[in-house]
């Protein structure tokens, strides 16, 4: 018995060993296969219903003609956690790619781990160097303060000027003898109306939510949110809200703190305490949000809220009942701008898609490679899909947009499945022929009534250019950590406000705590930013 | 405990005529046989234990890549002063700690009293199909655990949520509010591991001797006391070590549930230290200050731990070490 | 034993008749609490999702189909991810309680002199811990990364929360009279633990492998942090993956797409349904470790 336990105790410690030194490290020098291509790493950040890679036609073409044979992770799921772990290892593949996959904070903290792109961009890089003349601003979106260029942007045109569109019911309002509301009291009136009457008809007066909106994060506000509201007092925000930073006159401002804003949330405050604001507003999930809207059968549910596109946000039933509708003004005697969430950047530009490990085998095919993905063709088929079975090219040299072959699935879903999509690096041309499909078709259609509001916008200095300011790691650092904090209270605040009131009371001790938490460091140092890429502008 | 040593050395060492102080050194050869059988423990902690250990002075250095972990500028206190001066750091206190006591008074003696209940059940299947239930919720993911609890107690349509309007609390939403936070977290929390964290209580009260039962029958001793006289030493230690254990969590909260029940209107009561913590490490990468919150913690946990269990050494005689 | 107690439930008093009806009420009340959720989670993995979280279902399945469960078994993923899953969790399960059963035993030992030392340097290392950046450097030196050993060999292969609890279970139930009575029969420590004290602690053993095996089965990071190679997933990343790619759009269509709509309205079944497929195999177990848990079971059998 004695022995067979110490048999046992030595098997377990022999297996710790030998599970400690079997020594299967990869070796960095320069592997090919048999036909002479060049063996490379690659990941990617897909989105999770992408198919495999290896299903994809026009990327096995584009590894041919590079010359190179790319063994991909495909990653769908938490990036960010994954990543910490492997930087800080050093253990990355040769390739990276994926929606910012590398940030620029990454960059600086991790020095030496990723390769400069530039003098490769030079030399191989000719698709590369096009996109940069094509679209100037993608060569600042590459850019590093320095010089460098670690990863690369992207550029795919057709997207909206913005995200967040609302939406009213118009059987609704047609019912009622209603007109669509222009500004906030009308809203309120048709709300009320929304509320006390039975709009869908179907006999019950009480089983209409009048508006309802996207639940608010802790972090910021985002899209579908009622920070577009702002738009009626004049202020341009982008991305739907964010951390409230934006643009006006050239000056650096946050609207957390704006007297305007104020007004948008006591406005809110009076929609939530009559009852016209869904009551779950801030604890449903998304895919309530996404399921009340669809209604029960033919009834629609809800009467205004916001959405990327009426059929997306209504499903098949009833999304033929609501009409996109132009920004309202916050009064019938205001004279001010109006404006909206400007997104057209965001939707359109995405940086660092793809980047180089400083330690790949061979960094020439791997730059001919990324240079094959922003050829335009390649590029329309990294966010289309494959010539054939998702995009027909005609005789004159222009494409068109196939629709889905499962004839149950709907356009964007088909897309996602197909190939890389928005996730993956393109520079689709001005210059390409392009018919759509019917979803980015619908999009712009109920995009008309903002598109005027934005005529008026003057980009150059009423627009946050957020995604073009690079920080260095230092003032990353301290402006992260302050909105952290900023966002903590400004969000639970908000919350309260609009349920329980309170804001005329609270709002200057609000205001100084926020001070107190650092805003202006923060502004000063955007503002700094700012003005220097205003003046290499 | 003396007599037994006595014994068990005299026993291994009657040959031996002088009498030393047993220690580590001189019972090593008497006791090799114990150190075989923990040697494998001990190497395995050291290896994926202590040797990663070199990692916590990242607290009191900036995090930089290319000089490695322990290369990067020495700035001593700089981060946890920067976490105590920090705006958020009275809430984020007060926050962990009303959740984890809460969750320590009201959550501890529940699997405790569930163990003692299933054990007076004589109806033996009844008794193993109420033991499966209990059980079963452990295994529910958090993630579902936060969905179940939006779909119940929503206000307009979920059960729970329906019959608190029916019990006159209309209008109120517990899912928003700052009060209905706390008791929701650790409702929920009893909900999903009471039956769980019974079993070792069950387990230590099936090795109750039946002759202490039957003695304690003859004894005249109703249920009730032989709850108290039998069955509750029985468990004793179990009990007083798992409190100890506990003690040692009080900074902690879990972070996945209390983040994925996070909304901005308990914001106020639900942002608590780990919270904070993903939200400047993970999100952006402050690796440095991470850590030394991380630290933070662990010390005062580490503290309270040898407290707490140096009194239930006096009092209770159970010690950890 | 059986005789005396038959007799003593005939001659029941009124007092432990009152006490009976009330842990039977108590036990109805918490059996249905505890039910009713599972009972939900059970028929929204049937049900049409738009109707759970609207509110419509409460008894009965509503809009009932199996997408879900055809949605999750049509991916081939998945039977890999069990099959890479009952691995860790078997082998790692076996390798857990033999590093920790005989250490427990030593450490519950009075006469050991290291023992005070050794239970600190334990106990240590449940509150300090170097975190995930050295752990990874750790893992890499040893090239454990992207290997199926690093399921069983990491931080955690010594749970030292359930080291204590073995060893506090050891320490109130091996009386060291018996150890003694051993020695005298020239029993070696060896011996003693494998023909005494684990026969007689098969209800903190089957606990303890209940812990671990748990423990491996809804282990997820692991997988997440070390392991790049797909075919090496265990299950839970699998399903993960297979509910992410359903719940799409979750962050606003604004992220590129219009869909959503489709799969979206799905997701919320598969998400109840992956609750049912990861952990019915480790619910069906459950039975079986319970009997050793039994009143009286073990120390019986050990006399008997």
């Amino acid at each position: 018995m004695k022995k067979l336990i110490n048999v046992f105790l030595l098997s377990a410690l022999m297996i710790l060993l030998l599970a400690a030194c079997s020594n299967d490290e990869a070796s960095k020098e320069k592997q090919e296969t048999e036909d002479g291509k060049v063996v490379l790493s690659g990941l990617i950040t897909k989105h999770p219903l992408t198919k495999d890679l290896a299903d994809m036609e026009w990327l096995q073409e584009v590894e041919d003609r590079a010359g190179v044979e790319i063994k991909w992770e495909e990653v769908t799921a938490d990036w960010d956690q994954k990543k910490g772990a492997m930087l800080a290892g050093g253990d990355i593949p040769d390739i990276l790619i994926g929606p910012n996959v590398i940030t620029d904070a990454d960059f600086a903290k991790f020095t030496g781990l990723f390769e400069d792109l530039a003098p490769l961009i030079e030399d191989h890089g000719p698709n590369i160097q096009a996109m940069f003349e094509q679209q100037p601003d993608t060569k600042v979106l590459a850019t590093q303060d320095d010089g460098a260029i670690f990863g690369l942007p992207k550029y795919q045109r057709f997207w909206p000027q913005t995200a967040t569109m609302q939406f009213i019911n118009k059987q609704w309002l047609d019912n009622l003898g209603l007109e669509v509301p222009t500004n906030w009291d009308e809203l309120f009136e048709v709300l009320m109306a929304f509320k006390e009457e039975d709009a869908n008809g179907n006999g019950d007066p009480n089983d209409e939510i009048p508006m309802d909106f996207s639940p608010v994060g802790t972090g910021g506000f985002g899209f579908f949110q009622p920070s577009v509201l702002l738009g009626s007092t004049g202020i341009t925000i982008t991305g739907g809200g964010g951390q409230g930073y934006f643009l006006e006159d050239g000056e650096v401002k946050n609207f957390f703190v704006d007297e305007r804003y104020k007004e948008v949330v006591a406005f809110l405050n009076k929609l939530y305490s009559n009852g016209l604001i869904n009551q779950e507003v801030f604890t449903q999930d998304y895919t309530k949000y996404q399921s009340v809207a669809r209604g029960s059968g033919k009834d629609a549910t809800v009467g205004y809220t916001y959405g990327w596109e009426s059929m997306d946000r209504f499903g098949l039933n009833v999304s033929d009942q609501y009409v996109s509708f132009a920004p309202m003004k916050k009064s019938a005697d205001y004279n001010g701008e109006i404006s909206w969430s400007y997104d057209y950047n965001s939707l359109n530009y995405g940086v660092n898609m793809v980047a180089l490990s400083s330690g790949a085998s061979d960094k020439e095919a791997a730059m001919k490679f990324i240079n094959e993905l922003y050829n335009p063709e390649v590029s329309l088929q990294v966010l289309f899909g494959s010539l054939g079975p998702n995009i027909e090219k005609a005789d004159d040299g222009s494409y068109k947009i196939l629709p889905p072959k499962d004839e149950e699935m709907d356009p964007g879903t088909w897309k996602w499945t197909s190939t890389w999509a928005d996730n993956g690096p393109m520079f689709i041309s001005d210059e390409l022929q392009v018919e759509l499909g019917t979803d980015m078709q619908a999009v712009g259609a109920q995009q008309e009534p903002f598109d005027k509001a934005f005529e008026t916008l003057d980009k150059e200095n009423d627009v946050f250019p957020g995604m073009f300011l690079k920080y260095s790691d230092a003032d990353n650092n301290q402006m992260s950590l302050i909105n952290t904090d900023f966002m903590n209270l400004a969000m639970a605040k908000f919350s309260e406000w609009v349920t329980e009131g309170g804001i005329e009371e609270q709002w200057g001790g609000y205001v100084k705590e926020v001070e107190a938490i650092g805003l202006q460091t923060n502004l000063d140092i955007i503002q700094g930013y700012y003005d220097d890429y205003k003046s290499n502008h | 405990m003396a007599v037994s040593e006595m014994n068990s050395s005299l026993s291994e060492q009657k040959s031996k005529s002088t009498y030393k102080k047993p220690n580590i050194f001189n019972t090593f050869k008497r006791d090799h046989q114990l150190w075989i059988m923990i040697l494998p423990a001990i190497i395995c902690v050291i290896i994926f234990n202590y040797i990663p250990m070199y990692g916590i002075q990242l607290a009191f250095r900036e995090y930089d890549f290319t000089a490695g972990l322990t290369g990067g500028e020495w700035v001593g206190l700089q981060y946890f002063e920067q976490f105590i001066k920090s705006h958020m750091f009275t809430d984020l206190i007060r926050n962990t700690l009303v959740i984890s006591i809460t969750t320590i008074v009201v959550g501890f003696p529940a699997p405790i009293i569930l163990a003692l209940l299933v054990n007076q059940i004589r109806w033996k299947r009844g008794k193993r199909i109420l033991q499966t239930t209990v059980y079963l919720p452990h295994f529910i993911s958090i993630v579902v655990l936060v969905g179940l609890l939006n779909v119940l107690l929503s206000p307009n349509t979920g059960l729970i949520g329906l019959l608190i309007a029916k019990m006159g609390f209309e209008g109120t939403n517990l899912l928003a509010s700052t009060t209905a936070f706390v008791p929701v977290y650790v409702l929920s929390d009893i909900w999903q591991h009471v039956g769980w964290n019974s079993i070792i209580y069950l387990a230590a009260l099936s090795s109750v001797d039946p002759q202490l039962y039957d003695a304690a029958k003859i004894d005249g001793a109703n249920r009730w006391q032989i709850i108290r006289n039998v069955e509750i030493p029985a468990i004793i230690p179990t009990i007083i070590i798992l409190l100890i254990l506990n003690m040692g969590t009080v900074i902690s909260t879990g972070f996945e549930k209390i983040f994925l029940m996070q909304n901005s209107l308990n914001l106020p009561i639900s942002e608590v230290i780990e919270t904070y913590v993903y939200k400047i490490g993970i999100i952006s990468n402050q690796f440095s200050y991470a850590a030394a919150i991380g630290l933070f913690n662990t010390l005062i946990n580490f503290t309270l731990l040898v407290i707490v269990n140096s009194i239930a050494k006096r009092v209770a005689k159970i010690s950890l070490w | 034993m059986t005789s005396i107690t038959m007799n003593r439930i005939k001659n029941k008093k009124a007092s432990d008749l009152i006490f009976d009806a009330f842990v039977f009420g108590l036990c109805i009340i918490i059996f249905f609490v505890i039910a009713y959720p599972l009972y939900f989670i059970v028929i929204a993995s049937v049900s049409d999702p738009t109707l759970v979280s609207t509110g419509k279902v409460f008894l009965f399945p509503q809009g009932f189909s199996f997408f879900g469960y055809e949605e999750i078994f049509k991916d081939a993923r998945i039977w890999i991810g069990y099959r890479n899953t009952l691995f860790y969790a078997v082998v790692g399960t076996f390798i857990n309680l033999l590093f920790t059963l005989p250490a427990a035993y030593v450490l519950s030992r009075q006469e050991f002199r290291a023992r005070r030392f050794l239970m600190f340097f334990f106990v240590f290392t449940m509150f300090f811990n170097g975190g995930l950046i050295p752990t990874y450097l750790l893992m890499k030196d040893l090239s454990l990364i992207d290997t199926p050993w690093v399921f069983i060999f990491n931080p955690l292969t010594v749970n030292v929360f359930n080291l204590i609890i073995t060893r506090t279970f050891f320490e109130s139930n091996i009386p060291n009279e018996m150890y003694e009575a051993a020695t005298i029969d020239g029993c070696s420590h060896f011996k003693f633990f494998s023909k005494i004290v684990l026969p007689l602690s098969k209800a903190v053993i089957s606990v303890i492998g209940l812990y671990y095996l748990v423990w491996h089965w809804n282990d997820f990071f692991t997988g997440l942090i070390y392991i790049r190679n797909y075919d090496l997933q265990p299950l839970q990343i699998v399903l993960r993956d297979i509910l992410l790619s359903n719940q799409v759009f979750a962050e606003g269509a604004g992220s590129g797409g219009t869909g959503g709509g489709y799969a979206q309205r799905y997701a919320d079944q598969i998400k109840y349904g992956v609750i049912i497929v990861s952990s019915l195999p480790i619910l069906i177990l459950y039975p079986f470790i319970q009997k050793y848990f039994e009143k009286g079971v073990l120390i019986g059998s050990v006399k008997g």
